[in-house]
């Protein structure tokens, strides 16, 4: 028997396409295919914002709280004198279909969050940081805003879409990363419009309540100077406008209704 | 400024580390590939089989068993690719060559252990792969590709 000595041919078991052409292929694929299927979602959570209406809403879920909400207790000074002007500044908004509520959660994120049923969520860090009534009337009436544009069911659908989809996607490791991003960037291309628009909302409202606007919204800066590069803060952010985009564009705006800048600060009703 | 970090945070810097070790990882590879064959035409001569019996005109007058072992890792840019086929499935493309690199290098250990200790052919020759490391978040996945050559080295009488 005669052994012929041979090397090992090239190219019958790698792949000739280059790593970086797949990379790119899969890359493209793979966002069409989240991006479609966010658009697919966002389509039903806008089906059901549509098929359920305001008032019936408001009706089925006037007493609903998040069961892991950590409220103050009910008559905390600061949560009486809050949910007071609540009320005062949805009195602006005359054909509300909403009772509004106010509960004040034991975080020292600040934060505000429209939910179901009328309800406004603010945090105990969040009173820590607000300097004037002013200032607390515009994060309220933006939450307003929220509930007159419904956003709160968007945000939850939002949440609950996200949910759904890492359960999907959540056991390919790496790759749900990149779905979640994709998801992400495509919904809060929606959620910044709905911000602005929330914004203008706000200050419509505390425009009504005090006859001017004096810069209400330096609350958002003031929060960027204090917590710097806090995560729960660049997560706020990330899914908000930048707060320079975000004041110019609520100066123009009171510039273009004619709402004064100028005009004297309401203390705060616990100060 | 804090927005920019953020943006850099949540996209640059994944990013970076996925050219890095795109350009490291490929760097290496291609290193490896031009090592292997270079060998492999210093070994050509070499003869090795796989039929388990002698053949009837070969004198053999030594056996030993004998084995080539490698272990080599992913790096973060095929770990990332084949992560991402995984949801629509297909050829991993980017592992092939990692096999085929481990293959060749656990064959040419071998050949070059038996042509040290002074055989002459290596026959019955095997390949055995394991999964020997686990990575990711939750245990799944691979972290590199074990490839074991074992074969029985004969000396002959008469070539």
């Amino acid at each position: 028997m005669k052994y012929v000595p041979r090397t090992p041919r090239e190219g019958i078991n790698v792949s000739k396409e280059h790593p970086l052409v797949e990379a790119g292929t899969l890359l493209l694929a793979l966002s069409a295919i989240f991006i479609a299927v966010t658009a697919i979602l966002i389509f039903l959570v806008e089906l059901v914002v549509w098929l359920v209406p305001p008032d019936a809403e408001a009706r089925v879920l006037s007493t609903w709280t998040p069961s892991d909400l950590a409220p103050v207790a009910a008559d905390d000074e600061r949560a009486v004198k809050t949910e007071e002007l609540l009320a005062r500044l949805a009195s602006h908004w005359t054909d509300a279909p909403y009772t509004f509520r106010l509960r004040v959660s034991d975080s020292e994120t600040p934060n505000a969050m429209a939910m179901p049923g009328g309800l406004i969520i603010v945090t105990t860090g969040l009173l820590d940081r607000v300097d004037s009534e002013n200032e607390l009337a515009f994060v309220l009436g933006h939450e307003l805003g929220h509930f007159r544009n419904r956003d709160h069911i968007r945000h939850l659908g939002r949440g609950i879409a996200m949910a759904l989809l890492f359960a999907v996607i959540g056991s390919s490791e790496g790759s749900a990363d990149f779905g979640l991003l994709v998801t992400d960037l495509t919904f809060r291309s929606f959620s910044r419009e709905q911000e602005s628009d929330a914004d203008a909302f706000g200050l419509d409202i505390v425009y009504e309540e005090y006859g001017h606007v004096n810069e209400s919204w330096r609350f958002f800066y003031r929060l960027i100077e204090e917590e710097g590069e806090n995560s729960d803060l660049l997560i706020y952010l990330s899914t908000h406008p930048s707060s320079s985009e975000r004041s110019d564009e609520l100066k123009s705006l009171a510039r273009f209704n004619v709402y004064p800048l100028q005009g004297s600060l309401t203390e705060l009703a616990w100060q | 400024m804090p927005a920019h970090i953020d943006q850099f945070l949540n996209f640059g810097l994944p990013l970076l580390i996925l050219m890095i070790a795109y350009f490291v990882g490929s760097a290496i590879e291609r290193r490896h590939f031009k090592d292997i064959r270079a060998r492999e035409k210093r070994q050509r001569a070499f003869p090795v089989v796989t039929f388990e019996t002698l053949p009837e005109d070969w004198q053999v007058t030594s056996a030993e068993l004998i084995q080539g072992n490698v272990v080599i890792s992913l790096d973060y840019f095929k770990r990332v690719i084949a992560g991402l086929r995984g949801l629509i499935g297909g050829r991993i493309k980017t592992y092939e060559p990692l096999l085929d690199r481990a293959r060749r290098e656990a064959m040419l250990r071998m050949i070059e252990d038996a042509r040290i200790r002074g055989y002459h052919a290596i026959i019955n020759v095997r390949l055995e792969t394991s999964r020997l490391a686990n990575a990711g978040r939750n245990g799944q996945g691979t972290a590199g590709v074990e490839m074991l050559a074992f074969g029985t080295a004969v000396t002959l009488a008469r070539r």
